[in-house]
């Protein structure tokens, strides 16, 4: 197992320094300059330029900037002058990941909730609205969702405020827009393996030797029903931890995934690269964690990583 | 077993703790909001706050409450008197002596002297800086060589004789010096603080200190700013909030959302369709903004070289039609000059005092069209209009597009690009036709006719004419008002009604919503945009 981790720590760094890699050419085809805006003279764009080092070969700014980030250091943001990357990832990241978090475990305990509803219940009517209700909600895009909420809730009825984050009242309609379609999937995904579950021999067994339903139903058969929720938690905090533009930009939350599109447009090259290489170690890692998760559950994985 | 339960309290201690570690983060404000407070809702935070730096909306929005230059003028075009208390010039306008108010401090208490402003000069003229208006150092003796690593300082053409004179020397007459006082590269910035642009001096509330209204209280990157009344200001009498809070939104969709649930006080540039939702409303508020919104033709590319093509195209559009689509905060422009920049000696808007540079004539369109050798548009080249997504300029894209089809039966790609790919497509000069806006940096039309120059560093598109060149250059060392008056006219009838150099689409309105409770809020004359310096807040009115 140990080696398992060690090779998936190894095989993650490669990853990241490929990603920085590719990012950094990426970046520097796309036309423009972090120190242009519309009534800049280009004779002085070309001076600050000139004075960053942007006008030196590109491969020589390459190296130069994978030995810093070696070091660990991101660089100064081009365009928030004396502010640097490090800085700015250790302010946006919190509120992005409170964000995610509170989605997540709402998408969680909402998600799990209903999909035991939908196997165990007996009523056609429940299953039918429960299962409508995660086809529509997993289609309705996130976008769409927040501005209906915003226009709903906020504008028309002025029950929740529209913008910041500045009380829990504040986090009510982001984390819905957020949590709602994977509060769906998890639904759906919960309720199908549960009711498989429920048919199996062993559930027929705990029955018959008159084992409680609740004791059946939460100890035994949601064990093996939770595996492929498990599955989907893995992406699912990976995306939710790395944030949601279009909803942070909706709801004008100083998130990490607004100041991720801010610096693209803004052509803030640092930035743009160490956000894109923490966003990175994000992913990965939490993916990671998710999976030695799955592995301690689920002995058949278990072996499988032992055996690779 | 009990290696395996440990490994699970392991795994999932380290989920529940990164999940935690952020834990419930609220981002507001920690402070005061009580006495007279107003909230503005501004753009998404973009550059600092240095006047010396890489500047954008963020310092334009704090410094017209925070900072005071040294004059500025009035709507009538009157000086009005701040950081300075007089001023005189030598008879060639080359030499601008100014006496500082000796009662003016900065927000800790200190002096402010002539120093301050030398400082904000000569970090400007250092390329690190980044400050993208340094060029307009360069009427100064020496700044240019300076900027471009060729002369030492200490050869600049700025003298600061004691605490309190301060003395320009220019490389030649400029008669429109005192507009450009209102640049931040001529605002002070505190010597004793002010070090370099990378320090992060000017959003720390310790060190940014101000000479002007209100001081900055409290920065929170990405979120929001506090300015509260400078005690120290010499006029703070005059002044009567006690607080500004400005906000950074994304959109303007978000700024109206916050105005209409009570969450801001004022939104300024919002969408032109606030107009049609607030009609008749006290709220709304619309002023002129000094700004123009044009197209310029590559002369580098066949058959743009030829005048008769330039005027054909510029006859065939219909700028009311125009107008009348992209929306109620545009008005048709037939100059490049703004339309609402006034002449400060009479007080008229420079544009209405000469004759509309030329008439829209769809019929004399095709006729040109037929002298330049493209009868009925007949083996006129496909062209290609380079445009920024923006909702404004799409649109505009699309009429004109569909007008040049009708009128001239010449075909126009559209190129939409992301707003920097355009800056970069427009700088080096790769297009064929290219949307600009310019909006006023001075009061004075020689900041749009420049433009146009030879040598000008934003002539992107291959305009090489030395008469005009010649005239503009006259126009700024003649001294008498009059005689400089007719020279720009002159200049502006050569570019815009005769070579039509440049297709003027529209000038544009600021639409903003302002709670009706607060009074006294000003439009800076130069710019267009709205001042709250002398703001009040009457719950009667």
């Amino acid at each position: 197992m140990a080696r398992y981790i060690l090779k998936r720590i190894l095989t993650g760094i490669i990853a990241l320094f490929v990603l920085a890699a590719v990012t950094f050419f990426l970046v520097r085809l796309i036309p423009g300059s972090p120190f242009q805006s519309a009534a800049t003279s280009s004779s002085v764009v070309e001076a600050v330029e000139r004075e960053y080092g942007l006008d030196r070969p590109l491969f020589e700014q390459f190296l130069s900037y994978m030995g810093k980030l070696l070091r660990g250091n991101f660089g100064i943001s081009y365009s928030n002058p004396g502010v640097s990357v490090t800085e700015i990832i250790w302010r946006t990241w919190p509120v992005t990941a409170s964000l995610g978090t509170a989605a997540l475990v709402v998408s969680l305990l909402a998600g799990t909730g209903l999909g035991t509803l939908l196997a165990v219940s007996k009523s056609r009517g429940i299953q039918r609205i429960i299962s409508g209700g995660a086809m529509l909600a997993s289609g309705i895009p996130g976008f769409a969702l927040a501005v209906i909420l915003l226009l709903v809730f906020s504008v028309r009825l002025n029950w929740f405020p529209s913008s910041g984050l500045s009380s829990p009242l504040h986090y009510v309609l982001p984390v819905t827009a957020l949590s709602l379609y994977p509060a769906a999937v998890i639904t759906r995904l919960t309720g199908n393996a549960l009711r498989a579950e429920l048919q199996k021999e062993y559930v027929l067994f705990a029955r018959a030797k008159g084992l409680g339903e609740t004791r059946t139903l939460w100890t035994h058969a949601m064990k093996h029903a939770c595996r492929p929720v498990l599955g989907y938690i893995g992406p699912a905090s990976a995306f939710l931890l790395t944030g949601s533009f279009v909803v942070e930009s909706i709801f004008t939350i100083p998130g990490i995934g607004r100041e991720f599109v801010n610096s693209i447009t803004g052509r803030d090259y640092t930035l743009i690269l160490g956000l894109t290489v923490f966003m990175g170690t994000v992913v990965i890692v939490v993916n990671l964690i998710a999976d030695l998760l799955g592995a301690w559950l689920d002995p058949e994985m278990r072996r499988a990583y032992r055996e690779s | 077993m009990k290696k395996r339960r440990l490994t699970g309290i392991v795994l999932i201690a380290a989920l529940v703790c990164m999940a935690a570690m952020p834990g419930c983060v609220y981002t507001g404000y920690s402070f005061d909001t009580g006495g007279k407070t107003i909230t503005v809702a501004i753009n998404s935070e973009t550059g600092g706050l240095d006047p010396a730096g890489n500047i954008a909306l963020t310092y334009l929005a704090y410094s017209v409450s925070a900072l005071d230059e040294l004059l500025t003028f009035d709507e009538d075009g009157e000086i009005q008197y701040r950081a300075a208390e007089s001023y005189e010039v030598n008879e060639d306008l080359t030499a601008w002596t100014f006496h500082l108010r000796e009662d003016a401090l900065w927000s800790d208490g200190s002096p402010v002297t002539s120093a301050d402003f030398l400082n904000t000069v000569t970090r400007a003229l250092d390329p690190a800086s980044g400050s993208g208006y340094a060029n307009y150092l360069f009427v100064i003796e020496q700044a240019e060589e300076i900027y471009n690593q060729e002369a030492d300082m200490s050869t600049l053409g700025v003298e600061t004789p004691d605490e309190h004179t301060l003395v320009f020397r220019l490389r030649e007459t400029c008669v429109y010096f005192l507009d450009l006082l209102r640049l931040p590269v001529f605002t002070p910035s505190c010597e004793t603080y002010a070090d370099s642009a990378g320090s992060g001096w000017d959003k720390n509330p310790d060190t940014s200190l101000s000479n002007g209204p209100f001081r900055l209280a409290e920065y929170v990157p990405d979120q929001y700013f506090v300015l509260e009344k400078n005690e120290y200001y010499w006029d703070r009498d005059s002044v009567s909030l006690d607080r500004i809070i400005y906000r950074f939104f994304d959109d303007t969709q978000s700024m109206a959302n916050a105005y209409e649930t009570g969450e801001v006080d004022v939104a300024t540039s919002l969408s032109s369709n606030i107009m049609e939702l607030y009609e008749g409303k006290q709220d709304l508020v619309v002023t002129d903004l000094i700004a123009t919104r044009y197209i310029y033709f590559n002369l580098n590319v066949e058959p743009l070289d030829d005048a008769r093509v330039r005027e054909a195209v510029n006859l065939a559009i219909d700028r009311e039609d125009l107008c009348r689509i992209v929306g109620a905060d545009t008005e048709p422009a037939y100059n490049l000059v703004a339309k609402y920049m006034k002449d400060k000696e009479t007080g008229e808007y420079f544009v209405e005092q000469e004759e509309q540079p030329f008439e829209e004539d769809a019929e004399r369109a095709r006729m040109l069209l037929a002298e330049a050798g493209y009868p009925d548009g007949e083996g006129f080249p496909e062209l290609t209009y380079s445009y920024p997504t923006l909702e404004m300029d799409s649109d505009t894209a699309q009429v004109i597009q569909e007008q040049l089809r009708e009128n001239l039966n010449i075909r126009i790609n559209l190129e939409a690009q992301e707003l920097q790919t355009n800056y970069s497509t427009r700088r080096s000069g790769s297009f064929d036709l290219c949307r600009m806006n310019w909006t006023a940096d001075f009061a004075d039309p020689y900041t749009y006719l420049s433009m146009l120059l030879s040598n000008s560093t934003y002539n992107c598109s291959g305009i090489h004419n030395e008469a005009y060149d010649a005239i503009v250059a006259r126009s700024s060392l003649e001294t008498d008002p009059a005689k400089r008056l007719s020279l720009l006219h002159e200049a502006e009838q050569l570019a815009v009604g005769k070579e039509f150099y440049i297709i003027p689409l529209y000038s544009m309105k600021s639409v903003n919503l302002v709670n009706p409770d607060i009074t006294g809020i000003r439009r800076i004359p130069a710019s267009g945009a709205l001042e709250y310096r002398y703001a009040d807040i009457c719950p009667d009115s």
